[in-house]
């Protein structure tokens, strides 16, 4: 007997390859979906946002978490949210933010978008589930 | 199956403070869940783990540490989903 | 449901406690309750007199001064670290309320974050 569909928002705050927050989610997120449950959105905050750049480039024989993850969310349909806060420190930009900062690049990866907190609060307060993906060290 | 009334998702290593702060908040009708460096407790012979224990197979087997089915229960990704369901609060330490 | 947001690691180290008082901010800016505690290292952000322009940052006790008039409901420290550290009534910021960090204290709250 399957449980009724679930929502969930699901939290990375954690880097790719400085923590396992990235493949661990992943690996719940894959689950989520083929258990018939629904991804809300994914919020990355903190450390997290450093999966929704476009310049990460680890060696053909390691995993490429943004890539993986990119994959993923676009596969599906679910969004990808990088808190505007935590990406601008630390250099995750868009277009909009390059122009508005007059900065020699862009570098988010589609399909992650970026924004405010105020999704993370949606989550909170609508999603049935808000699993959170933290670093460990 | 009985719901829990949180589920406890542990990645901490036994030494890091995190992890004996969720086992301060621990309670009898809760599960705890040791995921990524949290699986480094079931080969710390120092440690004695107590009621509802699950570890994710994933990082038991990448760390070489052996599945003991007498600390805890070991689980899949897809059960760890359904532990986040069959809680009524899921907290990440 | 009441939103718990847990705030363990010292100031000026690293960004994490920053970040989970933002999250407080943030429930409180959209009317959601919510509730900061201090815990382990965590309880060092209560210092008086802390004078971060030192180290090129901005010193957080403005911060919590915000968090009350934003709305977060409670500024809660846990008393065994306090304890740890030193504090006390006259070490410590004012308007903040001692608690105990248990799973009784935690099951008054739905939802908690433990940022790391």
């Amino acid at each position: 007997m399957s449980s009724p569909a679930l929502s969930f928002t699901l939290v990375i705050t954690g880097a790719p390859y400085s923590t396992q927050a990235p493949q661990t989610a992943l690996a719940f997120a894959r689950a989520t979906v083929a258990a018939g449950h629904r991804i809300d959105r994914v919020f990355l905050y903190g450390d997290g946002v450093y999966l929704a750049s476009n310049l990460a480039s680890p060696p053909s024989d390691e995993a490429n978490w943004s890539h993986q993850w990119r994959a993923f969310l676009e596969e599906k349909a679910v969004p990808g949210v990088a808190c505007i806060a935590s990406a601008l420190r630390r250099g995750i930009v868009d277009d909009n933010e390059k122009q508005r900062y007059e900065l020699p690049a862009s570098n988010i990866a589609a399909p992650f978008s970026i924004a405010g907190l105020g999704e993370w609060v949606e989550g909170v307060a609508r999603s049935d589930r808000v699993i959170y993906f933290h670093g460990g060290n | 199956m009985k719901p829990f009334h949180t589920l406890h998702i542990l990645n901490k290593r036994p030494g890091h403070p995190g992890f004996k702060s969720c086992l301060s908040c621990l309670e009898s009708r809760d599960a705890l869940l040791l995921t990524e460096n949290g699986v480094l407790a079931l080969a710390d012979k120092g440690l004695t783990l107590e009621g509802a224990v699950y570890a994710l197979s994933a990082d038991l087997v990448a760390r070489a540490i052996p599945e003991d089915a007498s600390i805890a229960n070991v689980i899949d990704y897809d059960e760890m989903v359904a532990l986040t369901i069959r809680a009524n609060r899921v907290i990440s330490w | 449901m009441k939103t718990l947001v847990i705030i363990n690691q010292a100031p000026y180290g690293n960004w994490s406690g920053r970040e989970a008082l933002d999250m407080a901010l943030s429930l409180a800016a959209f009317d959601q309750p919510a509730t900061l505690l201090f815990t382990s290292d965590g309880v060092n952000w209560l210092r008086k007199d802390q004078q971060a322009a030192a180290i090129s940052q901005k010193s957080v006790d403005r911060n919590l001064a915000a968090a009350s008039i934003f709305g977060v409901s409670e500024l809660l420290a846990d008393h065994q670290s306090c304890h740890r550290f030193g504090l006390d009534d006259h070490t410590m910021i004012e308007g903040i309320t001692l608690a105990n960090i248990n799973a009784d204290f935690l099951r008054a709250y739905g939802h908690v974050i433990s940022l790391s």
